[in-house]
């Protein structure tokens, strides 16, 4: 059982009509772009240019305030949010987001060890802990691309 | 009856009973201020019996007459002798009175009832001379005492007083013709006015006592639940010792027991004394748990006659301060004039030493489940810098684990190793070889073991080059004057600055400017980073050099850390055999200062 992964089990497994290859080629058109939230440069350049690579489009913030301003210019798939960060930490972000109406689903990426306890607080869709594998978080990503793509 | 008469039968009676009474209490403890007040008031009573029968007994000898003039003119001098007991009477003006009392006698032998005028107005002087005295000699006296004692003394101040005014009226008829009957009806009153005023100040009835003690004691109740709440022992002490002298109306000690050394520890005027068994008054009270009291110290202690001599202390009550069976301390109640104590003084005492007991206990509680409270803090900080630490190592970690996966994925599939990816990798790794150097300095510096690289160099260099390898240089200038060279350990002064310089960007608004200076001032070289951050509450000033220690209003999801960097600071400081401290307020900005001391090479 991989502790990394969680949350959003038994929902959503229906298999996508227009079953999606691995590397996601198809969706870089029409889909609506992921949003990574982390104060880490590193992390945000490392994890851009990988799902990039995958196929994704991928839009960067760097804290919670600017992670509100960008799904309040466009419509995101949904967002990678680191929780601790200055200016404006996960928690509030989730709960301005969710106060002005945007449903958008959230995976917690944290290096904490309360990353389970904090998703549940801000009643996040997934979770996953830093350092990831990269297989944990593309199979996480292409699970909720192909879920944003059927709704 | 006229009214005149009803008020010369309703003082009668009063002086009468003011006498028994008086008389009773001096006969069952036969104390010295007990009988001063049954001789003033036993002397006040029968001349006013005497007076009785002769107006009575239509016809009474002249020997009568003269006895009761006698007894009269001895009133002055009882009273002085009472105000010796209470205050301080100088032995000048007790030989006079004792004087003007031989004269008077003599005049009212020789001259006869009815005393020709110049004769009576003489006595009159002289008694109102020394009644007056009395009143005046009580006031500043009042004015120093507090309480009980301080209204017993305003009491005897105007009984004296009226008195002295009781004897001028008693002159009128001679000097003002047909007042005899006023005159007579007047003294009457004056004279009960002044003996009821006596009466409530030498011999206070015990409610009247506890009236009077009852707002004294409530507010000093009322403050005793709060002090044990107060920062220092000693507060604690000072208030309670202060509180218990108000309600008594004297001075209070409190003596605390220290049974590793055996000694009671008191405190007086701010200066520690101890004292071992046996030597001092308390110590009987302490041994036993009862209650003790002594009105001469002097005579009846003379193990600590001494001391009590020199502190000019004439009587004390002394009370244990015990809880259940564990004896605590003891508390004094001492006055330098025994009649200031009656017998519920004691209760008093012991009620008081109850007080102090339950807020010793109380405090002695609350300073140990702070101590349990620091403990479980120092746990809960190093637990938090665990979980702080873990997630700053896993940070890099994070970049480390994705970018190498994500280069070795490229490869499987064909494609070339991006540059950026590879430089990221490289960062990332100093980062957390820096992170785990920071953790290892912190442990070196918390088991003493730092050992510094000490080398000529110039510290301006230094400050410049962290600075420009910062990525926000452009918001940082570096000042300097004068030379800045010595022997120092160049790795741990970059480190130090750069740690200033980092906390200086991080607590900071983006684009507000940093001040990097250095200084060299005499034997010291100071080095100083200001920035216009959020600053630093004066309480947490101090406490942020320890380890694992951050600012209050730091909230640590938005400036995560480990509370590392300021303590190898201060380790970094220290091993140099200089200081390092913080000048900061609130929302307006921080300055960190660093002196070091000048080293030989400096003076190129």
């Amino acid at each position: 059982m991989d502790p990394a992964l969680a949350a959003d089990s038994g929902q959503s497994s229906r298999p996508e009509r227009s079953a999606a290859s691995p590397s996601g080629e198809l969706t870089a058109r029409e889909a609506r772009p992921i949003l990574i939230v982390d104060d880490d440069r590193s992390i945000l350049e490392t994890m851009s240019d990988l799902l990039h690579g995958e196929g994704y489009q991928v839009m960067t913030a760097a804290d919670g305030q600017e992670a509100l301003e960008a799904i309040s210019r466009a419509p995101v798939s949904f967002v990678l949010l680191d929780m601790r960060m200055p200016r404006m930490d996960g928690w509030q972000f989730a709960k301005t987001a969710r106060e002005r109406g945007h449903r958008v689903p959230i995976i917690v990426m944290t290096a904490a060890n309360d990353a389970r306890r904090w998703a549940k607080e801000i009643n996040a869709d997934a979770y996953i802990a830093k350092p990831f594998d990269v297989e944990t978080l593309l199979s996480l990503v292409k699970r909720f691309s192909e879920r944003g793509r059927a709704n | 009856m006229s009214a005149l008469e009803l008020i010369q039968l309703a003082s009668n009676i009063v002086f009468v009973a003011l006498a028994a009474i008086t008389i009773v209490a001096a006969l069952r403890r036969p104390t010295r201020g007990n009988i001063d007040v049954a001789l003033l008031f036993g002397s006040l009573g029968i001349v006013v019996l005497e007076t009785r029968v002769q107006t009575a007994l239509a016809d009474v000898s002249p020997l009568w007459t003269i006895s009761v003039s006698l007894l009269v003119m001895a009133l002055p001098y009882f009273l002085l002798r009472l105000v010796n007991d209470f205050g301080h009477v100088a032995p000048r003006v007790r030989r006079a009175a004792e004087i003007g009392l031989l004269l008077s006698a003599v005049a009212i032998v020789l001259g006869g009832t009815p005393s020709p005028a110049p004769i009576t107005l003489g006595l009159v002087a002289y008694f109102v001379v020394f009644a007056t005295y009395a009143g005046v000699a009580f006031i500043p006296i009042a004015r120093r005492t507090h309480g009980v004692t301080r209204r017993r003394m305003v009491a005897i101040s105007f009984g004296s007083l009226v008195l002295g005014s009781a004897l001028l009226v008693v002159a009128m008829p001679i000097l003002i013709p047909d007042t005899a009957a006023l005159s007579a009806a007047l003294v009457q009153v004056l004279a009960l006015v002044a003996a009821l005023a006596w009466f409530v100040g030498f011999a206070t009835p015990v409610a009247l006592r506890r009236l009077w003690q009852e707002p004294e004691l409530r507010a000093f109740l009322v403050r005793a639940a709060g002090l044990a709440r107060l920062p220092d022992d000693s507060d604690v002490i000072e208030a309670l010792q202060q509180g218990a002298g108000m309600t008594a109306g004297v001075t209070a000690a409190i003596g605390l027991w220290d049974q590793s050394h055996q000694v009671m520890r008191w405190v007086r005027d701010g200066e520690a004394i101890e004292r071992g068994p046996g030597e001092f008054f308390a110590w009987p009270a302490f041994e036993s748990g009862r209650t003790i009291f002594s009105a001469d110290l002097s005579r009846e202690r003379p193990q600590v006659a001494a001391a009590a001599r020199d502190s000019r202390v004439e009587a004390a009550i002394a009370a244990p301060i015990k809880i259940e069976s564990r004896r605590i301390g003891a508390l004094v109640l001492y006055s330098e004039r025994a009649p200031m104590f009656a017998d519920d003084d004691i209760a008093l005492a012991q009620l008081l030493a109850e007080q102090c007991a339950v807020v010793l206990e109380s405090r002695r509680l609350a300073v140990e489940a702070a101590a349990a409270r620091a403990n479980e803090l120092t746990a809960r900080l190093k637990e938090d810098f665990m979980s702080a630490a873990a997630h700053d190592l896993k940070t890099p970690l994070t970049t480390l684990v994705a970018q190498a996966q994500t280069l070795e994925r490229r490869m499987r599939s064909g494609k070339p190793a991006d540059r950026a990816g590879v430089e990221r990798i490289a960062r990332e790794a100093k980062r957390l070889q820096h992170l785990v150097e920071e953790m290892l300095e912190a442990s070196r510096i918390e088991q003493g073991a730092l050992q510094l690289q000490r080398e000529l160099v110039d510290v301006r260099e230094i400050a410049a080059e962290v600075v420009a390898r910062h990525p926000e240089a452009g918001r940082i200038r570096v000042e300097a004057s004068g030379p800045a060279s010595g022997l120092y350990d160049r790795l741990r002064l970059e480190r130090l600055v750069e740690n200033l310089v980092e906390n200086a960007v991080k607590y900071s608004p983006p684009d507000a400017p940093i001040d990097v200076r250095l200084l060299r001032d005499g034997t010291e070289l100071l080095l100083s980073v200001s920035d216009r951050g959020i600053g630093i509450a004066r309480t947490d000033q101090e406490r942020i050099f320890q380890r694992f220690e951050r600012g209050g209003n730091v909230d640590d999801r938005s400036y995560p850390g480990t509370g590392l960097g300021l303590y190898i600071c201060r380790g970094i400081a220290e091993g140099h055999g200089g200081r390092i401290w913080v000048e900061s307020e609130i929302g307006t900005g921080s300055t960190f200062h660093v002196a070091l001391p000048a080293t030989e090479g400096a003076m190129n």
